[in-house]
């Protein structure tokens, strides 16, 4: 009889776990910013997995030693053996082989969804004196969903700014402004140190080294502004490393593309903040790196 | 595993020395008061690591940058990675190690006792050293724990002596310190066990302080020469990772997680070690596994040495090396899971006492879990390029680091504290301290989980308004946190000057350590044990029943 | 697991001889040997920033300058430090039969031959055309160049160190172990140097 009760509610326990698992993977998708690209979508249901797959885990263990904790305490000068079992071959063959499944289970849906992705972001180290125009087509299995041309924009960082330049128009904006459901190719370069291509809503994030040009391929779906985080600390200034990220209809983006003339260099945030005195209560006043100066859009024209 | 009855009652008073503070300001050679040299000096580190968080917090709560300027910020953070893990973490368990491998092990001493005096007396030198460069004019290092070039190289200009230097200098010599105390271990475990101390005699927190020091002696002298290159770079004008002259910065990441990877097992292993003493004496069952507990313990350390490009997934790391570093670090939840469920199955059907070491080791294990699966969760390459360098991992690293690791420190301090004073804790303040710790530990760092999963990149002292509530969450359970320390304080000094009696053996442990006096003589034992038995034989009836003296002692702690 | 006898035979020579002294003499052994395990890493680290750099720069020689050539001095000095280890072996042997003399004069021998390479090395150092900051040549060949030397003065300066002692009376009457130490030491810092001879010397581009 006890048996059976015994199974009857371990039975009910793993179906409550189970529910709960699916359920809060559900919940997952709207712990995250809104996905604003075709990949961020990927990423999404594999984060929804990982959420599940890791509630229950968390609950079955957590589950046992609880249910352990309320049901097995003991009196106080009550030091006999509990159970006298050293171990459980069988058991412990189970317990190594199931999370060794799991894992791998784990492993291989993030490979897939990564396979999904076109994060490919050594595919073309190159030099970064060599020209953008001279170089080869990606290299890698990047499969071209449509036959549009590649939106290609360059990406430079530096201490603290973002520029952004649309070699075809040669134009260099600290705006970066994308159209929907068209592939975008990012390159990145850096002039000093690391820094890192950051919206969250995108879902990657790809780190700038200085003289290794990276690129990154993606598809934004959803109009709307977001923000460009530096996501690699690059020195004293590195919280103000921001940017506006616009992803306009095609029509708003050929708009945008014919009307601005390069000059719309957002304020500089750590140029304007060093220029200043410190606002803030404790002052260390020790050494910080120059910010370069908000002329940069100009700067970055006549280099052409 | 137990000991020829005839000489479990070591007579003390005979051998036991004078029990003079001083030399615990001494340079002195026994490695219990190595042990406890090592213990105090961290746990202050503790709190100047803790006090520069508890200033990020504050700058934190609310999202403009106004309490601290930005480089002081920066300073903050690197120091505060760079105190927790150098000179907290991992020396604080070393400590915990010092005092207790010889005892348990069946030694009289460590095996070379003057070395480990003086990688002792390098730590607090190291940290004074270390923490001095808030004294410069140029500030201390602010390029976070890793120091990557080239930021971490922007040598402000006119200051050849500066808090980049001071970094390096000191992690190179914490770095000799360690290499010491590693050897050391290694020599006294392979070689100074009494006799009949089989491998698989050997209680597990000897299994993983082994391993742990190997992987320090494997993969701590990459950091090093890492560290002297890039000192070469920053001081002499080298350019072995400088871009801008055809150096390699990613080079620097590599080598710099090569050890920094490993170095979070050799952090985590020592605390399992912790819970799997303190759960089978708490539960009276044997460890459940005990041999695949010990075996996995090698198996973590061999793991772990092949996983650490899972911290550069976004450094430009090419594809083939993401997934074959994403298989690798998913297969380390394995033998750490082999951990986990031993624990949980020696909880299940036992006979549980819920004492504050208890108390601390079942919230660190719980904790653990999360930290973990939030580890693993990172190792996926796609999620992770989102998640990574924002708060989703600080908090990861926080569950482990503070959690787990940290609740370990205190499980142990307070299980081991009667053995190492001859007195025992306040039950109740222990209770409070864990009930406060368990708490603000929680609201503090899980919200930085749905922070770092909205996009809140970390390192910054100003945010975006929309990351403000769980942030001002955050700072709170922080205070709390550091609040929560104060009734450890107390407990700890009243109950060392004046805490009950404590018995030789008052928790009724298996275990070498608890044969001798508490707190025990000079060179251990009065002769050294043979041992006979299995670890944790917790069913046998020295353990099982209660003798009076014990008794007596346990009335006294209120028990 | 591991020889649990042995482990216990050893204890029981630890307890007969009532002296730590025996044991822990021995544990110098091993715990020499694993710190020199741990040392090597370091090598290890920089050979492999040196190969992954040379690998990667396209322009390793920067205009001008030739990087370390293969030249006799060089190699008179790789023999004369290679040959010092059989030397060393020898004093070592000398030192068993309880030779002293023949021991001194050997473990000399070997400092000299040490003391040779390393003011071959400053020779060669003074030669180049090229410093420690003529790119990522200059930079990698000073410092393995350089730390290897560190080394070798270690050795030396520890050799003298024993040299001193075996003129206290009965110093080795119980054992050697910080000779065979040493000695140890030194055939490691001469495996060090093939490897850094053939990456520097024998690697060309
Ligand atoms: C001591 C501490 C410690 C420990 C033990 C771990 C353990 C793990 N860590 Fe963590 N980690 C850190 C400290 C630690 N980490 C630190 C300090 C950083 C950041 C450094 C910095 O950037 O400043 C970091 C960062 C970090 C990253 C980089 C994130 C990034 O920067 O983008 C990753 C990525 O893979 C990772 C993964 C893991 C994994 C897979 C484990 C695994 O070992 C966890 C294994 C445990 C479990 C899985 C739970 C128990 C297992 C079971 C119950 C079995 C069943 C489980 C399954 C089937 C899933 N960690
Ligand atoms: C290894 C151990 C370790 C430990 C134990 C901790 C403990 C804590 N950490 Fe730490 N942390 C790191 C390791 C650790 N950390 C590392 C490696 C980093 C990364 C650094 C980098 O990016 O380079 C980091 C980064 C880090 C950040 C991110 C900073 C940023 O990216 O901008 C934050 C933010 O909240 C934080 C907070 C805390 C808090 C609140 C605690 C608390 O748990 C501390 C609680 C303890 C105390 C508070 C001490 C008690 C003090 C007193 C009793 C005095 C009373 C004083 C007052 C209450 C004011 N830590
Ligand atoms: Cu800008 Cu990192
Ligand atoms: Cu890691």
């Amino acid at each position: 009889m006890n048996k059976i009760l015994e199974i009857v509610l371990l039975a009910i326990g793993v179906a409550a776990i189970v529910v709960i698992s699916y359920w809060l993977g559900q919940q997952a998708y709207s712990w995250m910013p809104p996905a604003a690209t075709a990949e961020a979508r990927h990423v999404d249901d594999l984060f929804s997995f990982l959420v599940a797959l890791g509630v229950f885990v968390f609950l079955t263990v957590i589950g046992t030693i609880v249910y352990s904790i309320i049901t097995c305490r003991t009196t106080k000068n009550d030091y006999t053996e509990g159970h006298p079992a050293r171990g459980n071959g069988k058991l412990e063959f189970l317990w190594t082989a199931i999370p060794t499944v799991l894992v791998l289970w784990i492993a291989y849906q993030s490979y897939s969804i990564y396979q999904q992705l076109d994060i490919e972001g050594l595919g073309t180290i190159m030099d970064s004196s060599a020209s953008l125009a001279s170089q080869p087509a990606l290299a890698t299995t990047v499969i071209q969903p449509t036959s549009q041309p590649i939106e290609e924009i360059e990406v430079l960082a530096k201490q603290w700014v973002w520029t952004f330049r649309y070699p075809q128009k040669k134009i260099a904006t600290g705006e970066l402004h994308l159209p929907k459901n068209r592939r975008v190719r990012l390159v990145f370069q850096s002039e000093d140190v690391i820094h890192g291509f950051y919206v969250p809503e995108f879902r990657f994030k790809q780190d700038i080294i200085p003289n290794h040009t990276l690129d990154f391929t993606f598809t934004p779906l959803r109009e709307g502004k977001y923000k460009l985080h530096d996501s690699q600390f690059s020195g004293t200034y590195f919280a103000l490393m921001e940017a506006d990220v616009y992803v306009d209809s095609p029509e708003a983006y050929s708009q945008w593309l014919k009307s601005t003339n390069g000059n719309t260099m957002k304020l500089n945030l750590a140029a304007a903040e060093h220029a200043q005195k410190p606002q803030q209560l404790i002052k260390s006043n020790w050494h910080a790196v120059e910010p370069y100066l908000p002329l940069v859009a100009t700067e970055v024209k006549s280099k052409n | 595993m137990t000991i020829n009855p005839n000489i479990t009652s070591v007579s003390n008073s005979e051998v036991r020395q004078e029990l003079n503070w001083k030399r615990y300001f001494s340079f002195n050679t026994d490695h219990k008061v190595i042990g406890i040299q090592y213990l105090v000096t961290t746990f202050i580190f503790f709190l100047i690591g803790g006090v520069l968080s508890m200033i990020v917090r504050g700058e934190l709560i609310t999202p403009k940058s106004d309490l601290v300027d930005r480089t002081l910020y920066n300073g903050l953070f690197t120091l505060h990675g760079t105190v927790m893990i150098f000179l907290w973490i991992i020396p604080s368990q070393v400590g915990l190690a010092n005092y207790l491998i010889p005892l348990m092990i069946g030694a009289k001493d460590m095996a070379f006792p003057k070395l480990n005096a003086i990688a002792f007396w390098i730590i607090p030198f190291g940290g004074i050293f270390l923490l001095s460069s808030f004294l410069l004019p140029s500030g201390t290092a602010q390029a976070g724990w890793w120091s990557y070039p080239p930021v971490s190289i922007q040598n402000p200009s006119g200051y050849p002596i500066n808090g980049e230097t001071i970094w390096l200098l000191s992690i190179i010599l914490l770095g000799i310190s360690s290499i010491m105390g590693g050897v050391n271990f290694v020599t006294t475990i392979v070689r100074m066990r009494a006799p009949g101390m089989t491998a698989f005699r050997m209680p597990i927190f000897v299994w993983t302080v082994l391993s742990a020091q190997l992987l320090q002696l494997f993969c701590l002298p990459v950091l090093t020469g890492a560290a002297i290159m890039l000192f070469f770079d920053l001081s002499f004008g080298t350019n072995f990772f400088k871009p801008a002259l055809g150096g390699d910065p990613v080079l620097y990441q590599h080598l710099f997680w090569f050890y920094s990877h490993p170095a979070v097992y050799v952090m985590v292993l020592p605390a399992f070690g912790v819970f799997s003493e303190i759960i089978p004496a708490f539960t009276r069952n044997p460890l459940f596994g005990y041999r695949s507990v010990a075996v996995a313990s090698l198996g973590i350390t061999v793991v772990s040495i092949f996983v650490w490009v899972h911290h550069m997934f976004a450094s430009g790391t090419p594809s083939w090396m993401r997934i074959l570093f994403m298989f690798s670090t998913m297969l380390v939840g394995v033998p750490t899971g082999i951990k986990v469920f031993a624990w949980t199955a020696t909880i299940w059907k036992s006979k549980l006492h819920l004492d504050t070491p208890m108390l601390f080791a079942l919230g660190g294990v719980i904790m653990f879990v999360i930290g973990g699966i939030t580890g693993i969760m990172l190792g996926a390459v796609a999620f992770d390029l989102h998640v990574n360098n924002t708060y989703f991992v600080v908090g990861h690293f926080h569950y482990i680091v503070y959690n787990t690791i940290t609740m370990a420190i205190f499980a142990a301090i307070y299980f081991w504290f009667p053995k190492m004073t001859g007195r025992m804790c306040h039950e109740g303040w222990g209770k409070i301290h864990f009930w406060l710790t368990f708490i603000g530990a929680n609201l503090t760092f899980f919200p930085m989980l749905p922070l770092g999963l909205q996009g809140m990149v970390r390192r910054v002292s100003s945010y975006d308004p929309q990351y403000a509530g769980y942030n001002i969450l955050a700072s709170l359970g922080a205070f709390l946190l550091g609040m929560a320390t104060l009734p450890f304080i107390a407990n700890i000094v009243a109950s060392w000057l004046n805490g009950a009696r404590a018995a030789n053996n008052p928790w009724h442990a298996t275990g070498l350590e608890w044969t001798t006096a508490s707190p025990p003589p000079l060179e251990n034992f009065a002769k050294i044990p043979t041992v006979t038995l299995a670890p944790y034989s917790y069913g046998q009836p020295q353990y099982s029943t209660v003798d009076t003296s014990d008794e007596e002692a346990l009335r006294r702690h209120g028990n | 697991m591991e020889s649990s006898l042995d482990k216990s035979r050893s204890h029981q020579v630890y307890l007969e001889t009532g002296g730590k002294r025996e044991q822990d003499k021995s544990n110098v052994l091993f715990g020499f040997t694993v710190f020199l395990l741990s040392e090597s890493m370091v090598f290890v680290s920089f050979f492999l920033t040196y190969t992954i750099l040379r690998l990667t720069t396209i322009n390793w020689l920067p205009p001008g300058v030739s990087g370390p050539e293969l030249s006799t001095p060089i190699i008179i000095n790789t023999v004369v430090l290679l040959s010092s280890s059989v030397v060393i072996y020898l004093a070592e042997r000398a030192l068993k039969r309880h030779n002293l003399w023949l021991f001194r004069v050997l473990w000399l021998t070997t400092s000299a031959m040490g003391a040779y390479f390393l003011a071959g090395t400053l020779r060669e150092w003074r030669s180049l055309d090229f410093g420690l900051l003529t790119g990522l040549v200059g930079a990698t060949f000073y410092l393995l160049t350089g730390f290897h030397g560190l080394h070798v003065s270690a050795g030396i300066f520890l050799q003298m160190l024993m040299l001193v002692r075996s003129f206290v009376p009965g110093n080795y009457n119980r054992g050697h172990y910080g000779v065979t130490a040493i000695s140890l030491f030194w055939h490691f810092v001469d495996v060090i140097w093939v490897i850094l001879f053939s990456l520097l010397y024998l690697w060309r581009a």
